[in-house]
């Protein structure tokens, strides 16, 4: 008889699984950073910058300092002279000497309770001498402008990137396409604004419990700023409300919480107000993206040359990852480019500072690449969703800039799509001509899973650890922010180990206790931590099975597992053993020790970042999207409202459903806010909408039933065939809706976001131009 | 500081606690009574986030001076499971993809109850209608909305 | 927020007295409006001097003389509740039922709304094509006041020092049809960019009488005198309701902000208009289309 698999009966790999932490966050019990308290914990609270560019003439605080319960009022003269920063250290904890955008903070107190707080901040006065100020990224390039920093000539990063022999290409080319697209600026909008609480130790260690998605490298940045050797510090990650980017180490309300926590005697807790959050957040760089498009007679594209001036804000932080990424992903979804010239230069300017948020870049070049494709494929009478499919890189292929796609799901995304959203007759069915008109249009995406650009290293490690009980407790280095990490590598686990889910717990990070991880950011955690969960489990079942051969006089190949227990499958199938009586065996015996493993997996990928031609497999895997949306647009009212979506996420293998519709409904609805209902409102670098009443997010009576599919490419590089799932749906939204609104009204909006007034202003144009073109005939 | 005491029942216990004027109802739950479930998300009444109920109705807890709740009752998110057994709301919210971070959670939670008091069998419009005193960054509310009708069902078959 | 006193009379006159006493202080009703303004110390009274104790606030009645009764008290929920108010004035619980959400509908007073002189709201206009009369009390004595009279700027009223508003008062009209029509600039939005409420008297056809207001685009509701004089006794056709909308959009001084500029402010207003009275009469040709 053959041997059997691997029992396992209890998996949940593949089925709808609820969150391991759900309950708690039903019952109201999960505990948030805001929601700690310590015994003497203090409130801080900031003063921000009225002035996009200024000189710090005078802090005046006396006032403030001389209010019952104030503890500390302290400015940026107090905070370390020492840069902090991502890649470009370019500020203090507090700005000292000079402030570079509206909203940077200036001074922070540090009170008995918030409200103290906040009125020793109306107590205090600050001169600033106003110094020219530049909001333009076109502005801020010219040369002999206004410097944002000293010598910097505003450019704070560029790319250049070329392969192939591109001007060849387009000369061969059937039709060259080119045109300029703009995007705006999302905020993270996650609910939970972000909040702190740090202290002090006696012996002399400064703890941090913080709202973040990358504990480790906020471990790393807080020690580099407030000067102190990293063992000292230790991060420990609570309940995390969203953060969707806009928690990684480049938010300041971490940053500043935990240096005044080495400023005074007791805990300090900072939490951000709404509005605070929204002016110290880094939302997503605005980008200004121009392409020339060559394609042969088949719709084929051979030659892309795209020009991108990405607004950095006055920090650069993880703005330059972020341009990268606009500059050259999107090329690796095209099998046949082969011929790129590519530059992207990110500019300073007194805007706010932009950084992170989910897609990194992805959505903004979506928007103009499948805006282009929709123009160039209606130009060569081709229908865009076989354009599209054409085009599309397959599993096997070598993109461009050296991706190695080990599984592309593409071609099914977009069929799913178009089946699930009836493509073909609403692409035929007669135009609407009255005042409310429906149009259908199409995006697709790539995204990584992993990106190897920290040092030569996108490992991840997972501790297991198996209690006297036989229960299962993991430890990561990567967050969860709400996205469902840690049911990810409980299923994982208990799937290896043939145990249901509730024996198996894992634990939030604690850069203490926690093996080290770079963090949730680049969809990385479901390939390099599952792999990391699946190699510690597989090496906890060896070590049991091992035991159990000893213990019971059973070869292992004789033994099977499942419901915390080893048992032998024959010839005496009464044989067994729980895992707790393992686990103490494991320790109770000459030489032993509690049963405990740690593992880690490291991809095989390429540090491309690091080498000039930037070539190179960067991620053990590439996750696609492909969505559609119907639209209607008043053409009265210039409203546009997404009647129907279809989004198909190819996400390797979905390990749980439940999770990655999830994150597909998610991202898309934050793709229709971003492209019909967000936009960062700046006026001379004022933010003048940062509340949730101006910055109007979807609600749930704003958007359709999104309906979400799943593509499963089974990634050889996955874990159970996994790979990212949560970002990819965030960046074809806009095109999919930019391109219906065309087809509805025939007005292409190539600035975003899609407001009633540029619709309205567009098809005053189109009637214009038609008007004229009637009269003059 | 100008202080008031007042009397509430919240999650059917009676407190009486002497607050400051200033303080808002939400900072009351959370701050003097110790109950976190309801949070904080904007300092505009459009988060939804502090979702509580008063005598059975839906309001922002933020909107709300604590002194206001006196001789009220409040039921908040920690008031619903009844010896640990989950509201049926609750359960439908964790079965149905209903949260992921859960920071909306609890305010959706309570409107959702409100709203099924109110409306035993909801429509899908009426239920997104319902909800637009609530954001949620994290679901893009399908499974919200799966959530709110797998309750209905089940409250109305009890 | 910054310290205050806080006071609750039992009576219209002690509350007088109280606001007199304390100029530095300010009324609270639901407190939906004026919380936003305390916290974000826009407004730092010395003193809040809640309203929710005083009985003759609260409640809605209804005489056949003298038409509906609204205490200033009734949250927007009672309001669109109230069977009384779905009887004699359907158009404002309709308009009730719909304003802002679940939450603030529970919280928020008509008397407040109509107190802050927002003009991002909806009560006042659906209040002024009803012909509503607001009722000022204080220990002097009582003043009644049309919609438009009340609200007499961008956040500012009539009202008095040491006055508060009573009741709103909806007389028996002689108008058979109405409709509010809430506009938002997109589905996302949580106020109005601009209302139109209509209330009017149907003759087949023919409208025989009409009052037509606009709101939340303009500092206070606005009467469309010269659309309602060219309407009254047409018949309505969409031609009709075409050049209503153009002579009432031309009528208003819409305000420019960030929730929109006066020009597009004044075109949605013109489509609010047309479609609503569209939609009330339903003339051949007509886009059916709903306002909102
Ligand atoms: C998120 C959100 C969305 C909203 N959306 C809408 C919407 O879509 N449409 C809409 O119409 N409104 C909307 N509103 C506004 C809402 O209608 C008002 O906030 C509410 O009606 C105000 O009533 P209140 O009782 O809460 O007033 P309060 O906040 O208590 O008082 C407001 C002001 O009026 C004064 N005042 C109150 N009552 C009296 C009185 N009887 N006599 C004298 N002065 C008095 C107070 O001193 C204060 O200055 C929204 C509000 C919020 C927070
Ligand atoms: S915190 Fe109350 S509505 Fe946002
Ligand atoms: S679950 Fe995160 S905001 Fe709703």
């Amino acid at each position: 008889m053959n041997k059997p698999e691997i029992s396992n009966a209890f998996t949940t790999v593949g089925r709808e699984t609820p969150q391991i932490n759900a309950i708690e966050k039903v019952l109201g019990k999960a505990v948030y950073s805001a929601d700690m308290k310590m015994a003497g914990m203090l409130h801080a609270k900031v003063l921000r910058s009225p002035h996009a560019h200024a000189r710090i003439v005078g802090v005046h605080t006396e006032e403030a300092r001389a209010l019952p319960g104030v503890h500390a009022v302290l400015t940026g003269d107090d905070t370390p002279t020492r840069m902090t920063g991502i890649h470009h250290k370019q500020h203090r904890i507090l700005a000292a000497g000079k402030v570079r955008f509206i909203g940077e903070e200036v001074v922070a107190v540090v009170a008995e309770d918030e409200e103290t707080a906040r009125d020793a901040i109306d107590l205090i006065r600050v001169d600033y001498e106003p110094l020219p100020e530049v909001f333009d990224t076109g502005e801020a390039l010219r040369a002999g402008t206004i410097e944002v920093h000293d010598g910097s000539g505003n450019l704070a990063c560029e790319y250049n990137v070329v392969r192939g022999d591109v001007d060849a290409a387009f000369a061969q080319a059937a039709l060259v396409h080119e045109d300029s697209y703009e995007t705006h600026s999302q905020y993270a909008g996650y609910m939970e604004p972000m909040a702190t609480l740090a202290w002090r130790t006696s012996d002399g260690r400064l703890h941090i419990l913080t709202s973040t998605q990358t504990a480790f490298l906020q471990r790393m940045r807080i020690a580099d700023a407030v000067e102190m050797p990293v063992s000292k510090v230790r991060v420990i990650q609570a309940t995390v409300g969203g953060g969707f980017g806009g928690k990684t180490a480049e938010e300041c309300n971490s940053l500043i919480c935990a240096w005044l926590a080495t400023r005074v005697d007791r805990p300090v807790k900072f939490v951000n107000s709404r509005l605070d959050d929204f002016q110290g957040c880094r939302s997503s760089p605005p980008e200004k993206i121009w392409i020339k498009m060559g394609v042969d007679k088949d719709g084929i594209i051979i030659a892309k040359e795209v020009k991108i001036v990405a607004d950095c804000g006055a920090y650069e932080g993880l703005a330059g990852h972020v341009l990268q990424v606009s500059t050259v992903r999107s090329d690796n979804m095209h099998r046949y480019l082969k011929n790129v010239r590519l530059n992207g230069k990110l500019a300073y300017t007194n805007n706010p500072p932009h950084g992170a948020l989910r897609g990194f870049g992805g959505p903004q070049a979506a928007f103009a690449l499948n805006s282009h494709i929709a123009v160039m494929a209606e130009k060569l009478g081709l229908d865009v969703v076989e354009m599209l499919k054409r085009n599309a890189i397959k599993s096997g292929d070598t993109s461009v800039h050296g991706f190695q796609i080990g599984s592309s799901g593409l071609s099914e995304c977009l069929d799913q799509v178009s089946d699930g959203i009836g493509w073909d007759s609403k692409k035929t069915r007669p135009k609407d001509i009255g005042v409310k008109r429906r149009g259908i249009g199409f995006g697709t995406a790539i995204h990584v899973s992993g990106n190897r650009e920290m040092g030569n290293w996108d490992g991840s490690t997972v501790i297991a650890k198996m209690a006297p009980d036989g229960r299962v407790t993991l430890m990561t280095g990567e967050c969860d922010m709400g996205q469902g990490a840690f049911t990810m590598l409980a299923q994982c686990c208990a799937h290896e180990l043939n145990i249901p889910l509730s024996q198996v717990t894992v634990l939030p990070t604690d850069t203490d206790m926690s093996p080290y991880g770079h963090g949730s950011i680049a969809s990385r955690v479901t390939i390099l931590a599952g792999n990391a969960a699946i190699k510690a489990a597989r090496e906890v079942r060896e070590r049991l099975l091992t035991l159990a051969s000893e213990k019971l006089g059973v070869p292992k190949e004789d033994l099977d597992m499942a419901n915390g227990e080893v048992f032998a499958k024959s010839p005496a199938p009464n044989q067994k053993i729980p895992f707790g009586d393992l686990a103490r065996l494991h320790i109770y015996r000459a030489g032993g020790e509690a049963l405990q493993v740690t593992a880690t997996y490291d991809p095989p990928t390429f540090l491309a970042m690091a080498t000039p031609e930037q070539y190179g497999n960067v991620a053990p895997g590439y996750s696609f999207a492909a969505q559609a949306a119907e639209v209607e647009v008043d053409t009265e009212t210039g409203q546009v409202r997404v009647l129907e979506t279809f989004v198909s996420d190819d996400c390797g293998k979905a390990l749980n459903p439940l999770a990655v519709h999830g994150q597909t409904c998610g991202a898309a609805v934050m793709g229709i806010g971003w492209a019909l209902y967000e936009q960062m409102r700046y006026e001379d670098g004022r933010l003048l909408n940062g509340n949730f009443a101006d910055y109007t997010m979807p609600t749930a009576d704003s958007v359709p039933y999104i309906q979400s599919g799943i593509v499963e490419s089974m990634e050889p590089n996955g874990p159970y065939g996994a790979k990212g799932a949560s970002e990819t749906a965030i960046v074809p939204g806009a095109a999919a809706i930019a391109n219906a609104v065309y087809d509805a009204i025939g007005v292409r909006i190539k600035t975003l976001p899609i407001t009633p007034e540029k619709i309205l202003a567009g098809l005053r144009a189109k009637q214009a131009a038609q008007d004229a073109s009637g009269a003059s005939r | 500081m100008s202080k008031k005491t007042i009397e509430v029942v919240v999650n059917g216990r009676t407190h009486r606690a002497e607050v400051p004027a200033r303080r808002m109802l939400s900072d009351f739950l959370r701050d003097d009574l110790f109950l976190t479930g309801t949070k904080r998300g904007c300092e505009t009444g459009v988060c939804g986030c502090c979702s509580v109920l008063i005598d059975g109705e839906v309001i922002k807890s933020c909107l709300s001076l604590a002194v206001h709740a006196d001789g009220h009752e409040v039921t908040t998110i920690e008031g619903l499971a009844v010896d640990g057994v989950l509201h049926p709301v609750q359960e439908a919210f964790v079965n149905h993809g209903g949260l992921q971070c859960g920071y909306c959670t609890p305010g959706f939670i309570m409107t959702t109850v409100a709203m099924l008091n109110d409306n035993p069998n909801p429509t899908e419009d009426e239920i997104r209608h319902g909800l637009n005193g609530n954001l949620c960054r994290c679901t893009g509310y399908v499974g919200i909305v799966e959530s709110i009708k797998a309750a209905a069902e089940k409250l109305r078959g009890n | 927020m910054k310290d205050f006193d806080y006071l609750e009379p039992a009576s219209i006159a002690e509350a007088s007295e109280m606001m007199l006493a304390h100029p530095g202080g300010s009324v609270m009703a639901g407190g939906t409006a004026l919380m936003l303004a305390l916290r974000q110390r826009m407004v730092t009274p010395s003193h809040v001097i809640s309203l929710r104790r005083i009985r003759d606030l609260r409640g809605i009645t209804h005489t056949p003389a003298e038409g509906l009764r609204i205490g200033a008290l009734a949250l927007h929920a009672e309001v669109a509740r109230s069977p009384l108010v779905r009887q004699h004035a359907p158009m404002l619980a309709d308009m009730a039922s719909r304003l802002a959400n679940p939450q603030v509908r529970n919280q928020g007073t008509i008397g407040g709304n109509l107190c802050y002189g927002d003009p991002a709201t909806d009560p006042p206009s659906c209040l002024l094509a009803l012909n509503a009369d607001v009722v000022l009390r204080s220990a002097r004595g009582t003043r009644v006041l049309k919609v438009d009279q009340f609200a007499t700027d961008y956040f500012a009223t009539a009202l008095e020092p040491g006055e508060i508003v009573s009741e709103i008062r909806i007389p028996p009209s002689a108008f058979d049809a109405g409709y509010h029509a809430r506009f938002l600039r997109t589905a996302a939005e949580h106020r109005p960019l601009v209302n139109f409420a209509v209330s009017l008297r149907k003759q087949g056809d023919a409208c025989e009488d009409v009052r037509m207001v606009i709101g939340a685009s303009t500092r206070v509701p606005t009467r469309l005198r010269k659309a309602e004089d060219w309407m009254k006794g047409k018949t309505v056709t969409a031609r009709l309701a075409a050049e209503v909308a153009d002579l009432g959009a031309s009528e208003i001084e819409p305000i420019s902000d960030i929730r929109g500029d006066g020009s597009f402010r004044r075109d949605m207003a013109r489509t609010a208009c047309r479609r609503t009275i569209e939609d009330l009469f339903n003339p051949a040709g007509s886009a059916a289309t709903s306002a909102a």
